[in-house]
């Protein structure tokens, strides 16, 4: 990885079979309490002929991240690899960052307040939060330090078709292109007309 | 399969799959049973623009991402194939040189699928005539195509009929014996592949020999003990050659015929003890019986990690038995994955607490019948040793004595290096490099010798035998009715001594096929067939000369001894086209099927069942969860993703029955069995059909039982049993139930 590096994720819709890999992976590895979804699989259009699509969605660490924008406690930071990560000593649980989140990444424990991981609860791209890396207090409160250790996020590691890929958003655009280009989606075998365009009309 | 080639297991492997230009397949969900493997063919789809064609009555997530999904109705495949067949002779499409030199019986196929027109197609299976041209266009234009398929074509009264018609379609295409083709038959949970080859059933012994007395005599003698003694374990000699029970039906042989059951034939004794090592027998069908099966054993034992709900189905209160088995990462050993490799385990912990490993369990059980030593003898052999080690000895075991399947090369030894240096082979053919050169992953079998790279591709005669190459076994004698069924002329694998077909090498005949003098010491050593011939002689010999020591024969589309010489359509034991049932009756019953009379056309003419129960009931799986879901079900996350039974049904029908989303609604079963659960709406199931999971249980036809789990054993979900509504319904030649072609009523509850 460079210095510039910005680790992103991509989930290939192609790919994606709605297996749950990555959200169990990501629950198990975490331990989160029942309710909080770090990750989670969506289909659109079940059963639906040539419209059914699978995603899997987490927080999608924005660099221009609304959440951070928002936040009236100012808990988030965003480290110079790109993971958006927060502060759950600073996190007063208010969800304005549901509120300015596209994704619908931020979640909240049932359990009141102060549940077993803070008050406000999402993906960590599995690198931690602020406490000291890999200490206890680190590992009850948000999870794993993979990065730390060297190692892909839990999500993209489990993901049994690699639809889900994570890494320097130049490699993980290499991957994709180089999958496009294979399927020749995207190249134009057909003359691009007017009915492509605007149908036959 | 093996009917019809030779062996009865995947042909190619996962990975080949990406070589493969067009993939079909019947019954069988990948994407949901096999995530892993299912990239495979994302992959093929992606690099070769491999069209996908899923042959499915239920839109699955596998059908999400084909580029064809055929709606079939259930229990219509043969109909299906010989209408793609049809247009395939019509046209020319089929491969006349493959069929001339390698198929025995294919004119018997010609003549049937002439009576199976697109239109015929449509009326029987529902499939419309265009998308039937249109898919067997594009798929027999792509070659090599691959097919695939799953218990979705082997669950039928005429299971064995569908994997014969499936094999038939890819012999006239000429689609067998290369990479990208093949029938790849996905098995649906870890080392079933290896379970079938040790012959974890009750009509053979281990490797697939059989019952005969020669085969028993030569096992008596690989395992180092009297075949007198192991005569004297059965009540007379008679029984050693008859099978037995199998897993769909033994709680027949406990109910003994009483109250209607079918009569069974069990040397005037009903079975009073049952014994179950990690089976989810809560996942087979007719639950109801299978209680009732439960209810009147003397003996229960279930050795299983987690509670085996089999205690919990039952009544029985006194003498069950629930011993904590340990799980495969408490141990060590090979297990066999679909594609006939193997795969050597280290162990990662002790067992935990109290549990104790299968072996163990098993070894502590022979102590107590008093036949230890009997029973492991055969890992002290080899080496002539006082004492023995698991599993490297039992391993070594199983090399010596099964040639069948070629595992000779199976040592413990070679499969652990195997899997430390998994990182030296090639993803796709399976091939070493680096110090793995010359070998291919996992050994698949036949291995026929120590040195023997192991066979990624059956039936390839573009290979030597050396590295993998053969034609189709010679198991079915060398003529037919006068017709030579050994492969045509120069149809042999490459580099062999003998450029045609041949019979299966014996010590009679090794000197002319080969073309070769043994010594006199060979000729004492060498044993009676390659089957038997522990001396390896044949083998060593066969590889010299490039010759499949099992033959060189053409595959038989024609199956003479089966009750349909070519696969025939016949209509489940309660069909929805009661019009079709006079033209495509059922078989007539039949006596004696694996020690129990089994019913057939009587139980289809008993009545009209499509008036009260008009719906087809179809079941599979989940991808969180396998088999009974025993341990799935016990695990929060996954649990967590279905929490509750449910039944997919189309918005549709359940509108017109009131039955709203979330509704709880009966199914009813012919049987006279129902279970409650919730519908779900879901248009992945046509109007004439609902789709279940198998994987719950706890509830009994309304009746919730957690309160009979042992303290702190509860899973976090629990539900009815779809297999309490599976209907009655057995294979003809295997016995493995009808769980697909069934009928069912749905009611708002």
């Amino acid at each position: 990885m460079s210095e510039l590096s910005r680790l992103k994720f991509y989930c290939d819709e192609s790919r994606c079979i709605e297996c749950d890999g990555c959200s169990v992976a990501c629950a198990e590895a975490h331990e989160l309490p029942s309710g909080i979804n770090r990750r989670k699989v969506i289909t659109i259009n079940e059963g639906k002929i040539g419209m059914e699509y699978s995603l899997s969605i987490a927080c999608m660490h924005c660099t221009d991240a609304p959440c951070e924008q928002v936040c009236p406690v100012d808990c988030f930071y965003i480290r110079e690899d790109g993971i958006v990560l927060h502060d759950k000593d600073k996190c007063i649980g208010c969800a304005y960052c549901l509120y300015a989140c596209p994704f619908g990444a931020p979640q909240f424990p049932r359990d009141g307040a102060f549940g077993s991981k803070g008050a406000m609860d999402k993906c960590t791209m599995c690198a931690g939060g602020p406490l000291e890396t890999n200490s206890n207090k680190e590992r009850h409160l948000y999870g794993q330090n993979r990065i730390a250790e060297g190692k892909v996020p839990v999500c993209a590691a489990m993901c049994s078709t690699k639809a889900l890929l994570v890494g320097d958003a130049q490699d993980v655009s290499e991957i994709y292109r180089d999958r496009v280009l294979a399927r020749g989606h995207g190249v134009q075998t057909n003359p691009y007309g007017w009915n492509v365009a605007y149908g036959d009309k | 399969m093996a009917n019809t080639w030779g062996y009865g297991a995947m042909t190619n492997s996962l990975g080949d799959i990406q070589n493969a230009k067009a993939i079909i397949i019947f019954g069988a969900n990948p994407a949901v049973n096999h995530p892993v493997g299912f990239q495979h063919i994302l992959k093929a789809k992606e690099r070769n623009n491999a069209q996908l064609i899923v042959v499915d009555p239920v839109f699955t997530k596998t059908a999400a991402k084909a580029d064809h999904h055929v709606q079939l109705r259930s229990g219509t495949d043969i109909p299906f194939m010989y209408g793609m067949l049809n247009l395939i002779f019509e046209n020319g499409w089929h491969n006349e040189k493959f069929i001339s030199d390698r198929v025995y019986g294919m004119d018997l196929v010609m003549k049937e699928a002439k009576k199976w027109t697109p239109e015929k197609v449509e009326d029987v299976t529902g499939v419309p005539a265009a998308q039937l041209i249109q898919i067997t266009r594009a798929y027999a234009k792509s070659t090599p195509g691959t097919l695939l398929w799953a218990m979705g074509l082997t669950q039928h009264t005429i299971g064995s009929s569908n994997t014969r018609i499936a094999p038939i379609l890819q012999l006239a295409l000429g689609n067998m014996g290369e990479a990208g083709g093949g029938t790849n038959i996905l098995r649906g949970h870890d080392n079933v592949q290896g379970a079938t080859d040790m012959c974890c059933l009750s009509h053979t012994l281990p490797g697939y020999y059989g019952l005969s007395d020669g085969s028993w005599k030569y096992f008596a003698k690989s395992w180092g003990v009297d075949y007198s003694w192991l005569k004297g374990q059965f009540k007379s000699k008679d029984w050693m050659n008859k099978k037995g029970f199998t897993l769909a039906r033994w709680w027949a042989g406990v109910l003994d015929g009483k109250n209607g059951n079918d009569k069974i034939h069990n040397g005037g004794t009903n079975l009073k003890t049952l014994f179950v090592m990690g089976n989810g027998i809560t996942s087979i069908a007719q639950q109801a019986k299978v209680k009732e099966g439960l209810d009147n054993l003397d003996l229960l034992v279930l050795c299983d990690p987690f509670v085996n709900e089999a205690a919990i189905l039952t009544d029985k209160k006194d003498d069950v038995f629930i011993l904590p088995a340990a799980t495969q990462f408490e141990t060590s050993g090979s297990v066999t994955a679909t594609n006939r490799s193997a795969q050597w385990r280290s162990k990662v912990i002790e067992p935990m607490y109290e549990s104790k490993t299968d072996h163990d369990i098993m070894f502590e059980m022979a102590k107590r019948l008093g036949f230890y030593d009997q029973y492991t003898q055969a890992m002290k052999m080899k080496l002539n040793k006082k004492d023995f080690t698991f599993p490297e000895d039992a391993t070594d075991e199983i090399a010596r004595i099964i040639k069948t399947i070629g595992l000779t090369g199976w040592t413990a030894e070679r499969l652990k290096k195997h899997s430390e240096n998994w990182h030296m082979f090639d993803e796709i053919s399976g091939r070493g490099y680096g110090k793995m050169k010359g070998e291919y992953y996992g050994l698949p079998w036949p291995v026929w010798t120590e040195t023997h790279g192991g066979s990624p591709l059956l039936y390839n005669i573009n290979r030597s035998v050396k590295d993998g190459g053969m034609g189709f076994r010679a198991r079915f004698g060398t003529e037919h009715e006068g017709v030579n069924i050994l492969s045509g002329k120069g149809s042999a694998p490459k580099d062999s001594s003998n450029k045609d077909g041949y019979p299966q090498i014996t010590a009679a005949n090794i000197e002319e096929v080969l073309d070769i003098k043994l010594s006199d010491d060979e000729k004492k050593r060498i044993g009676k067939n390659w089957k038997v011939d522990t001396s390896n002689i044949i083998a060593e010999k066969c590889m010299e000369k490039g010759i499949a020591p099992y033959g060189n024969a053409k595959a038989r589309a024609n199956v003479w001894t089966f009750p349909d010489k070519i696969p025939m359509h016949r209509e489940p034991l309660h069909s929805p086209r009661q019009d079709l049932v006079k033209e495509y009756p059922t078989y007539k019953d039949k006596g004696n099927h694996y020690r129990v009379d089994t019913q057939y056309a009587s139980k289809q003419d008993e009545q009209d069942w499509s008036k009260d129960f008009p719906i087809n009931l179809v079941t599979g799986r989940l991808v969180n969860m396998n088999g009974a879901g025993m341990e799935n079900r016990a695990s929060k996350y996954l649990a967590a993703l279905s929490p509750e039974m449910f039944c997919d049904i189309n918005p549709n029908l359940a509108g017109r029955l009131g039955i709203r989303d979330g509704a709880m609604v009966w199914v009813h079963s012919p049987e006279g069995t129902k279970i409650k659960v919730k519908a779900k709406y879901s248009y992945s199931v046509s109007e004439d059909r609902i789709f279940m999971p198998f994987h719950f249980a706890g509830h009994f036809q309304g009746e919730d039982l957690s309160h009979k789990y042992p303290k702190g054993t509860k899973p976090y979900a629990v539900g009815e049993s779809a297999n309490t509504v599976t209907n009655y319904g057995y294979d003809i030649i295997t016995q493995i139930p009808e769980t697909k072609g069934g009928l069912c009523r749905v009611e708002l509850a």
